[in-house]
């Protein structure tokens, strides 16, 4: 285990070098956080198919558990049961817009990870920054359990757990537990807990802050301290389900799939579940007595229980669904964590958007009104009426808005717009809107997928690493 | 002329001080005493110095860390300042501000809370800092030039490290002018 030591000793230190600005160490976050024989338990396994490029780099790395699809490069890196997918990468050729630029892709764009340490963390989604098109990079990078690095390159940053950077190129940051940042392009920032910030410069500025003492129920974790609350709690407490899919070699869910739907041999099914035409259900996201209409998803993460989900739903990487019933069109930003009252007691009308890291956690029935946007952390109906707002209403602000802790200046139309075309994009490339012949996603796609394994070291100075490995057609 | 900076500084034992631990009812009280003091200077001293048990000054008070001091509790005062930071305009900060503020209230009903005027003086002071510093022999050009570059409407003037007084740009400006004016119509007598 020399060799995983000195491994993690050099990805702390370059972590840290970056961070010296912000005085923020991430040895007391992670140094105990994986015991190192953690690492040479699990196999690491990736994805090959006829729809996927094909391309994979490992050297002197540590893959325990981690899942990758793709084209993907990993060196000198410890990467613990995440996922790294590389499905919507560019491709040669392509045109890459931005602002007033027409950018061609000089190759196929590539996930560079190295001198970084993910745990549990989801990659996926491709490079926004154009400077650097062909290469989603995340270098000296630290992230803690259940985060998501999406379409986010990183060099430097240390990133909490369950936050998420999404379509943001980070340098040199501190992002905090539960925070979701999209927000272009950022530098040494120290972004606290539960920070929620969605900016578009010149267009709109959406800022939410989580009430920490609130937020440190459901997530808590700070130097010293493994993450824990709820949300960690959550998962513990299904672990074992997920155990039994990792375990097993050739898994047959029970659920009958259309040939248009994909349910993947890494998800926890328990019926009975229902399975829609057009339906994408992603590795490691969790069913149980749940009912996906239509075009509707589950992510990485994600996990829908006694819930039913009327169609073309977005449930994003991370988010969960216990006890609630989703009218058609409903978005469900990443990590937020909708929970109902024991039976169906959360109800939200269709076209609504929950705005990415929602805590929606009740103990009474509620019922969100169709059409409307909503944030923040909501426990009854006086939480709801300062957490939401009609989208048409949105839609109209010109200049600013203020509803508690939440802030907002900008256009609201253009907020919306994104919005809806997000949502739009994600459906498409995920397959909803196949019609048995044209716009293929994720959800046809990912039906042919085979998986293989790749072992470490068992013993010896080099146990916990895993050979150099080159993977081509 | 070629002042230095000792020519025009305020001798540290001219200057209104308060020990650390004082309230802020102590400062404002301190600070009214000093402009009645004023002495045979044209301009009153506005700031207070903060001093340690061991007589080192480690802070200034003027009048805008006290009005600072004062302003009620509004409860987005941290998230005002994280705001700045990411991106929100100065004018929707300031609608923020101006908003929390109940029109309905009077001066007095906001500057009197008992919680407020017994805030300690190294809750609310201006910390010193190391460019807060400057030697008693340094020209007053390069004076000017710090106090402009640096932002500072005084500075402490040290004589072999230790603080003898204080350069205020108020005298310093006077300075700079009554030089202009000289280079212009030669020597100016300000009663003609």
């Amino acid at each position: 285990m020399q060799e995983l030591q000195k491994l993690y000793d050099r990805i702390v230190q370059r972590a840290n070098i970056n961070l010296r600005e912000l005085e923020f160490d991430v040895n007391p976050y992670v140094q105990n956080l994986i015991p190192f024989e953690q690492m040479v338990k699990f196999y690491a396994f990736f994805g090959i198919s006829p729809h996927h490029p094909l391309n994979f780099q490992f050297k002197h790395s540590n893959l325990a558990g981690s899942y990758f699809l793709g084209q993907c490069k990993v060196t000198n890196s410890l990467l613990y049961k995440s996922d790294i997918r590389g499905d919507e990468l560019k491709r040669q050729g392509d045109l890459f817009q931005y602002q007033n630029f027409e950018i061609p892709v000089s190759r196929d764009e590539e996930i560079d990870i190295q001198d970084s340490m993910l745990i549990k963390t989801l990659v996926h989604n491709f490079s926004h920054d154009p400077e650097t098109l062909e290469e989603f990079f995340i270098k000296n990078t630290v992230a803690a359990n259940y985060a998501n690095i999406h379409g986010a390159p990183s060099d430097g940053s240390f990133v909490g757990s369950f936050a998420t950077v999404d379509i943001t190129t980070m340098r040199d940051c501190v992002i905090g537990n539960f925070s979701y940042i999209q927000a272009g392009e950022i530098y040494h920032l120290n972004i606290a807990p539960g920070t929620i910030w969605v900016r578009n410069p010149d267009e709109f500025n959406f800022m939410y802050q989580h009430p920490v003492e609130a937020l440190n129920e459901y997530i808590f974790f700070k130097a010293g301290i493994a993450p824990r609350g709820i949300f960690i709690d959550f998962v513990e407490d299904r672990k074992e389900a997920f155990q039994r899919v990792f375990d097993v070699v050739n898994i047959e869910h029970v659920t009958p799939v259309p040939s248009s739907a994909s349910l993947d041999r890494y998800a926890v099914n328990k019926p009975p579940t229902h399975i829609g035409e057009n339906v994408l259900v992603s590795q490691r996201a969790y069913l149980q007595n749940a009912w996906l209409g239509k075009g509707a998803n589950a992510q990485e993460n994600c996990y829908i229980i006694n819930s039913r989900l009327e169609g073309y739903n977005v449930t994003a990487h991370g988010a969960k669904i216990i006890g609630a019933e989703l009218g058609t069109n409903v978005f469900v930003g990443f990590n937020s964590f909708l929970r109902g009252a024991a039976g169906k007691g959360l109800t939200i009308g269709k076209d609504s958007i929950i705005m990415p890291h929602t805590i929606i956690d009740i103990r009474t029935p509620l019922t969100i009104p169709e059409g409307h946007l909503v944030w923040g952390m909501i426990k009854c109906k006086e939480d709801l009426d300062r957490h939401s707002i009609p989208i048409e209403d949105f839609s109209k602000v010109n200049s600013s808005l203020t509803m508690g802790n939440m802030f907002f200046e900008g256009d609201g139309g253009s907020f919306v717009g994104a919005f809806q075309d997000r949502i739009h994009h994600i459906l498409e490339a995920n397959g909803a809107f196949f019609n048995g012949s044209e716009k293929k996603g994720h959800a046809q796609k990912n039906q042919y997928i085979s998986f293989n394994t790749l072992q470490p070291y068992p013993e010896g100075k080099n146990k916990g690493l895993y050979p150099t490995i080159v993977i081509k057609p | 002329m070629h002042y230095i900076v000792k020519n025009l500084m305020v001798p540290i034992s001219d200057y209104a001080t308060i020990s650390e631990g004082s309230t802020l009812l102590d400062a404002v009280l301190s600070l009214e005493s000093s402009r009645v003091d004023v002495g045979n200077t044209i301009y009153p001293h506005w700031i207070v110095l903060v001093m340690n048990s061991q007589n080192k000054v480690i802070g200034k008070l003027s009048q805008i860390n006290i009005l600072r001091a004062l302003e009620p509790e509004n409860g987005h005062a941290d998230m005002l300042q994280k705001l700045r930071n990411f991106g929100f305009s100065p004018g929707f900060i300031t609608i923020l501000r101006e908003g929390s503020i109940p029109a309905e209230k009077s001066l007095e009903d906001i500057y009197t809370d008992p919680q407020i005027m017994n805030m300690k003086v190294e809750d609310f002071m201006r910390k010193i800092e190391k460019n807060d510093f400057i030697d008693e022999n340094t020209p007053l050009t390069t004076a000017a030039h710090q106090m402009s570059v640096r932002k500072r409407l005084s500075m402490l003037v040290t004589k072999e490290g230790e603080v003898v007084g204080v350069l205020r740009l108020s005298d310093v400006f006077t300075a700079v002018i009554n030089a202009m004016k000289t280079t212009q119509f030669g020597s100016y007598d300000h009663d003609e």
